[in-house]
């Protein structure tokens, strides 16, 4: 039988996604040491959201992507609950074709995340400039999906080198 | 095409919708997609309570900004000393030679302040209303592709007010949008829902400056015979009520186009403490104009 503390082990090891989405919604809000790097942020957050809907969709379940995307909409003063819609659907749609991206290799994995993300940034930037009546400037999101592409690969070495560690007995 | 479900899959389905996580598992992504659009909805058609629930949500979040902004500046702060160090030898002689011209400009100033005190009782001048400052530090920047913005330290507690100017040492960066107890969050001049009544000091001609996310902003409204130059230098008018007048925003700068766009004395990207100026006005009709604006984008 399972004592108080290799519960809350437990408990503690599983709440590590939920977690690092969290954190990665601070640190895309965060004052970042380079100048303009706040325009074209792009959502640190959905990084964890597409990997770990695509690895460990049991620890990621569609409330914490609710939940993240609505604090998301409240920090960043876009309209309420745009992200927490978008982090939804993605994550259902993530889950549904997570098959092809998964399991085969690296390249795979990127390819799927590229297309979630423009797509995901894509139908913001539709939605946004929908509801303010004008265009939005689309240069600020292309870099920002750009950057999301680029620098993918650092936070998934991250998440992966936990999910071998940390996460291996959950 | 009507997809053919088998006997076997019917029969889970409704084995897992009938027990409470079943039911989750299968209805949860929905509920909270319904959510998520009534919220939408709701941002659009009460825009007010939405900026009230944002405050709230933002003052419980501010210990956390607060830890990560610390954390943050130290490591920055490493950084700077480190420059600082090196560059100490010559940036010391160029403070000797600026404070020389300082001592001379001070000597003016303080003459023309006298000069001008005495002026104004002989014509008898209404005094403007005096202005009142808060200091704050900046925690958070919640700008992104869509929005310039920023999160202070600063909040009902401190005096601060929807309106207020917000500026640093150089100029005018933007006003306070939104006010929760400890905290407050500013557009700057570059978000796409600014709008400010300016003046182009030298000649007089006014304009409004319309932030459109890029870190120029564009001035609209000019008249077609206004004098502008480049290097022109641009202050608020006052009008609207929500600015006190003669506040330094920046200058004027010809675009490939022949337009005027107007570079901000501030460093909109670089800000970490910010000075709120209350010209103790109510807001004006700029103010319900963007309001009204705000409806539209949920802001």
């Amino acid at each position: 039988m399972e004592t108080f503390w290799q519960r809350l082990d437990l408990w503690a090891r599983a709440s590590v996604p939920t977690v690092l989405g969290l954190l990665f919604t601070f640190l895309s809000a965060s004052l970042w040491p380079f100048p303009y790097l706040g325009n074209v942020m792009p959502p640190l957050a959905f990084f964890a959201l597409f990997y770990w809907s695509a690895h460990r969709p049991d620890l990621f379940p569609p409330f914490v992507a609710f939940f993240i995307g609505l604090l998301n909409d409240f920090i960043g003063g876009n309209a309420l609950g745009l992200s927490a819609l978008l982090y939804t659907v993605a994550q259902q749609l993530i889950l549904r074709y997570r098959s092809f991206f998964t399991g085969h290799s690296f390249f795979m994995l990127w390819v799927g995340f590229t297309l979630s993300a423009i797509i995901m940034m894509l139908v913001q930037w539709i939605v946004l400039s929908l509801l303010s009546w004008q265009l939005i400037p689309f240069l600020p999101v292309l870099i920002q999906i750009l950057l999301a592409v680029v620098f993918f690969p650092l936070p998934c070495w991250i998440f992966i080198q936990l999910q071998r560690t940390v996460l291996s007995s959950t | 095409m009507p997809i053919r479900r088998s006997p076997t899959f019917r029969w889970h389905y409704a084995e897992a919708t009938l027990s409470w996580r079943g039911f989750s598992h299968y209805f949860s992504p929905l509920i909270f997609i319904v959510c998520s659009i009534t919220l939408l909805v709701l941002s659009q058609a009460q825009p007010e309570a939405v900026m009230s629930l944002r405050a709230h949500v933002t003052d419980a979040l501010t210990p956390f900004f607060n830890v990560v902004a610390r954390g943050a500046s130290a490591v920055e702060e490493v950084g700077t000393t480190l420059r600082d160090l090196v560059s100490l030898r010559s940036e010391n002689e160029k403070l000797r030679q600026e404070n020389r011209r300082m001592v001379e400009w001070k000597n003016t100033v303080v003459l023309l302040q006298k000069e001008n005190a005495e002026l104004k009782s002989l014509l008898h001048f209404k005094t403007e209303p005096s202005l009142s400052y808060i200091s704050a530090r900046v925690i958070a920047d919640s700008g992104n592709a869509y929005t310039r913005g920023l999160i202070l330290t600063a909040g009902k507690s401190d005096g601060v007010r929807e309106g207020m100017a917000a500026m640093t040492g150089d100029g005018l960066i933007g006003r306070v949008i939104e006010v929760g107890t400890w905290s407050s969050r500013i557009w700057l001049i570059s978000d796409l829902n600014s709008r400010i009544p300016v003046t182009i000091a030298e000649t007089g001609d006014r304009a409004i400056l319309a932030g459109d996310n890029t870190e120029m902003p564009k001035l609209l409204f000019l008249a077609r015979d206004a004098m502008v130059f480049e290097g022109a230098h641009v202050v608020t008018s006052g009008h609207g009520g929500v600015f006190a007048p003669n506040l330094p925003i920046g200058t004027l700068k010809e675009t490939e186009r022949g337009a005027y766009r107007i570079v901000p004395s501030a460093d909109l990207s670089r800000v970490n403490y910010i000075r709120l100026v209350d010209f103790n006005l109510e807001g004006g009709p700029l103010n319900s104009m963007s309001k009204k604006h705000s409806v539209r984008s949920g802001r």
